[in-house]
């Protein structure tokens, strides 16, 4: 038989629209301007056929859309964008079909396609908000799903959508199940996906003097757990590259040394243990507090010569590693001929007065490492100024800092003071790193943002070994001992990436508060549900003991039998009725034994005409069941009912059931 | 005495069984519809026994009957009766129609127009008429039996749900059973067969049955099941409108007149079930015009779906 043709009902189709509509707006992040103003006009076409002001369009203008999308899509994506490119295909796929919504198969289409594209905004984004659109998308396709079955007479806006919430409420703990225990299977392929480059405070390379307005980012750097109390914030050194070369104008990393270990360490305090969360950096380079023990339980990382964590491969998505440093500490009691060459190179010709400054100041402070130092340190303090906006400055930039401008930022000092301390012959290096952070009292970590970037010097000390000074601390200690943020709240080149930052209303208060709290349940996001996969296997074998798959089996069975269990009796449970009369209760039972011997009553049978059929199929038994009969008829339907009766029914209902 | 009772509407049953062959379950339920005083809806093809059965009862019941044949120019008038004019004495004289009788039987009902039709309806349900400002009661028991032919035949006005509830029955007598029928043919004329039965109740001991009806006993558990059964016609999804409480009523009387046409005191299930279909039969409606969703089919669903013991 031929199936007929299912026109479906006009709240079916607005309820399309409203799936569309919800599977879209995530998307709205990464989406090319065009693609959603096109989708609006093709609501709005169909709101318009809705209205029934508009016919169905002809087949010409579908084609000739079709061709616009295409055209479109071609235009705007190359092959580099192949996952933005398919996603778009599909939500303009999507917009079109909006227009040829019909007969129950073009919705269902619609639908399906909706549930995938509702996910695939993961691809793109995974923050919390993002998900709790995705599962209201998710609600609302399943609302369309339910409409497109409502029978087309019978408009009811709202039954769809509870009937939705009924639906998947009680999937929700089979989800929490199945994502704490469901094994996390590595990916079996995987999509190239597209990545606009990475905004950081860090680069290979630092050149001072080529910078003459400092804007920075309030981005996210990473994020910091401890598993004790964190470091005092004068001790918040996160230590990323080495600068040991300089060229005149800029300093830069050494080449690559791995075959190298580490330079010796001697800790005098015991060690601090924490888990970083790196946002993704398309670099190398890895973060850890001054002064990594080792690269501890780092799956990619190797701890380079001058004791930064390196990965192997560029940092693409969001890593979690743990670590352990220690704040007290000696590094690198030795050095050699080689590398005290390498510590102490300038080239002879370049930022001539500076040397020539320093050779006065060394002379003067009787060639003592130490006085030389504190020398440097008083002029700076002395004589200079912390500026977010530092003079751009020319050829022999550190003599124009030194002599001419005594303006800048944490990069000129710390490169000026390496430059004076090599001049003087002293091995003097740049870190570049991360300092201080934000502290979220909520979940407990710290936040380190791409305008906490930080640039300080290493000396080598004979007897002490590589000592950390921080000439921007004789400057401007509040940069070191509170944060940047609080130092230059008026500076208008601090945040001037994002003039509409909400970090800039929220630096006290209640904001303050609101947008910690925020980053704290985003924070909890991303650790645990995010990052979920690195704590499974911890998590599961606290609650489990050891694991096996017959022990996740039954992880898995018990609680999720345990909640369908809970649904079927939740369906099916109400109709049994308690029986608490006697007679009633023993009647019921002869009915079920009756009924399991394959003579079960039919609902429109009275006990009568019942008892009168039995007692076809059971001669034997005719007689007790005509009696039975004629006095549940007295008891049930007649007048006079007496104790003695109800007694000598049950008797007799009793004496069937025996007889059977 | 209501035994007695009881046995002499059971003779009349057997003696209108001599006219109206094969046909036992039929003639019970016209007699409980009598009983209960309600008006009863013949629906089946012409020359199926719808006349004789009218005819049948009056007889039988010793009722004084009319006849009237419904035709599309028919008006309300040639029912009701009309005033004239007499110029002897000078003043408008009432000539009663065919409603002044004590069996009405409405052949082909849906024959004839909305207007007619109401008339006969409304008179019906007041059990009197109104003509020329001036009120006139019925004679009692007043009992119309109206014949229609099925609707899908051409040149009917069927009749709308509102007045297919004045009725309190409908039923259809359908084709006999070969063998009946073939006494039916050796028999010979009905007419003279109708003319040579007896009178077995009299008017007042029909009057005094249908006070002793009222006292048969309907027990809490039947009124529960009936209850369901109404509810499930209300609730399922298989009727567009359920039975109404007027309809709820008519069926514990039914069930009630029928409990004592069988020499019961009490009212049983089979009681219930037997009426429920010439009952509610015309009072719902399947939620969807589906060929083959009769009420007939509804009916059996409705008592295959409700449990007779809760």
């Amino acid at each position: 038989m031929k199936q007929p043709v299912q026109q479906i009902s006009r709240a079916a189709v607005v309820w399309q629209l409203v799936a569309f509509v919800a599977v879209v707006v995530p998307h709205l992040i990464w989406m090319p301007f065009w693609i959603p103003l096109f989708c609006l006009a093709m609501i709005a076409c169909r709101l318009m056929i809705h209205s029934g002001r508009w016919s169905f369009p002809h087949w010409s203008i579908k084609l000739l859309l079709m061709l616009i999308t295409a055209a479109g899509l071609l235009l705007t994506f190359d092959k580099q964008s192949l996952l933005s490119g398919t996603v778009s295909l599909l939500v303009l796929g999507l917009s079109l079909k909006l227009l040829e919504i019909y007969h129950r198969r073009d919705a269902l289409v619609l639908i399906y396609v909706a549930y995938f594209v509702a996910t695939t905004i993961f691809l793109f984004e995974q923050e919390m908000w993002v998900a709790l659109l995705c599962f209201i998308a998710i609600l609302l396709v399943t609302a369309a799903l339910n409409s497109v079955w409502q029978d087309p007479q019978r408009i009811d806006y709202k039954r769809p959508l509870v009937q939705s919430c009924r639906v998947l409420f009680p999937a929700i703990p089979l989800m929490l199940l199945l994502f704490l225990l469901f094994p996390r299977i590595e990916p079996l392929w995987s999509v190239q996906l597209d990545r606009s480059a990475a905004v950081t405070g860090l680069s290979d390379t630092m050149a001072p003097g080529d910078i003459s307005q400092l804007t920075r980012s309030g981005a996210m750097a990473f994020r910091v757990v401890f598993d004790g109390e964190p470091p005092p914030p004068a001790q918040r050194y996160w230590r990323a590259m080495v600068y040991s070369q300089f060229d005149g104008r800029q300093w830069s990393q050494a080449s690559l040394q791995s075959s190298q270990s580490a330079e010796s360490l001697i800790t005098l305090s015991e060690p601090l243990e924490y888990q970083i969360i790196q946002e993704r950096t398309g670099r190398n380079w890895m973060f850890a507090l001054d002064m990594p023990v080792s690269s501890g339980q780092v799956t990619d990382g190797v701890l380079t010569r001058t004791r930064t964590l390196e990965s192997k491969s560029t940092i693409e998505s969001r890593l979690h590693y743990r670590l352990q440093s220690s704040t007290a500490y000696q590094l690198g009691a030795d050095l050699s001929g080689d590398e005290r060459a390498r510590y102490t190179r300038i080239p002879a010709s370049s930022n001539p007065r500076t040397q020539a400054l320093s050779e006065q100041l060394w002379q003067d402070a009787g060639q003592q490492p130490d006085r030389y130092i504190d020398a440097l340190l008083g002029l700076f303090n002395r004589e200079f100024t912390y500026t977010l906006q530092p003079p751009r400055m020319e050829q022999h930039s550190i003599d124009q800092f030194m002599l001419e401008h005594q303006r800048g930022f944490c990069e000129h000092f710390a490169g000026a003071f390496a430059f004076m301390l090599r001049a003087a012959g002293i091995p003097a290096r740049v870190v570049g790193g991360y300092q201080g952070g934000e502290w979220n009292p909520y979940q407990g970590y710290l936040l380190l943002r791409q305008y906490d970037a930080h640039a300080w010097t290493e000396v080598w000390l004979e007897g002490e070994g590589w000592v950390r000074i921080d000439p921007t601390a004789a400057v401007a200690p509040q940069r070191i001992e509170q944060s940047l943020d609080s130092l230059f709240a008026d500076d208008p080149g601090f945040l001037a990436d994002n003039p509409v930052s909400a970090l800039r209303v929220t630096r006290s208060g209640v904001m303050l508060q609101l947008r910690l709290y925020y980053e704290g349940a985003n924070f909890a996001w991303h650790r645990w549900v995010l990052h979920y996969q690195g704590e499974q296997e911890q998590l599961l074998r606290n609650w489990l003991g050891e694991l096996s798959p017959l022990r996740m089996i039954l992880a898995l069975m018990l609680p999720a039998s345990f909640v369908l269990g809970w649904v079927a009796w939740m369906q099916l449970g109400q109709t049994a009725t308690i029986r608490r009369d006697p007679v009633d209760r023993a009647l019921h039972r002869l009915l079920k034994r009756l009924a399991k011997k394959g003579i079960p009553r039919h609902p429109e049978e009275s006990l009568q005409a019942y008892c009168a059929r039995l007692a076809q199929e059971r001669p034997d038994l005719s007689k007790p069941l005509r009696q039975m009969a004629l006095l549940d008829e007295q008891q049930r339907y007649g007048q006079n009912s007496s104790p003695e009766h109800r007694r000598e029914l049950l008797e007799l209902i009793r004496a069937c059931h025996r007889s059977l | 005495m209501s035994d007695l009772l009881a046995q002499k509407f059971q003779n009349s049953v057997d003696e209108l069984g001599k006219v109206l062959l094969g046909k036992e379950q039929q003639i019970r339920l016209a007699i409980t519809c009598l009983l209960s005083g309600g008006h009863l809806l013949i629906e089946d093809l012409p020359g199926m026994g719808k006349t004789t059965l009218a005819h049948s009862l009056a007889r039988v019941f010793g009722l004084a009957d009319k006849r009237v044949q419904f035709t599309s120019d028919m008006l309300p008038a040639d029912i009701l009766g009309v005033s004239v004019f007499e110029a002897a004495t000078g003043q408008f004289r009432f000539h009663p129609g065919p409603v002044f009788t004590q069996v009405l039987l409405a052949d082909e009902i849906n024959r004839t127009t909305p207007k007619t039709q109401s008339a006969l309806l409304e008179a019906m349900e007041e059990g009197q008429v109104t003509q020329d400002g001036e009120t006139r009661v019925l004679p009692t028991p007043f009992f119309v039996i109206a014949t229609q032919n099925p609707v899908t035949q051409y040149g009917t006005f069927p009749l709308p749900e509102s007045q297919l509830d004045r009725f309190l029955m409908r039923i259809a007598l359908g084709y006999p059973a070969p063998e009946v029928e073939r006494r039916l043919l050796t028999v010979g004329d009905t007419r003279q067969q109708i003319d040579s039965l007896q009178t077995m109740v009299t008017v007042q001991e029909l009057m005094q049955a249908q006070k002793v009806i009222n006292e048969v006993h309907a027990s809490s558990s039947l009124i529960d099941y009936l209850q369901r059964l109404v509810q499930y016609t209300r609730e399922g999804s298989g009727f567009s409108s359920g039975v109404s409480p007027r309809g709820a009523l008519a069926l514990l009387r039914c069930a009630r007149s029928w409990a004592w046409l069988e020499g019961r005191e009490h009212v049983v299930p089979e009681d219930l079930q037997r009426v429920l279909e010439p009952v509610i039969g015309h009072r719902i409606r399947p939620a969807e015009d589906i060929a083959g969703h009769t009420s007939t089919r509804l009916v059996a669903e409705l008592l295959s779906q409700v449990d007779v013991m809760s």
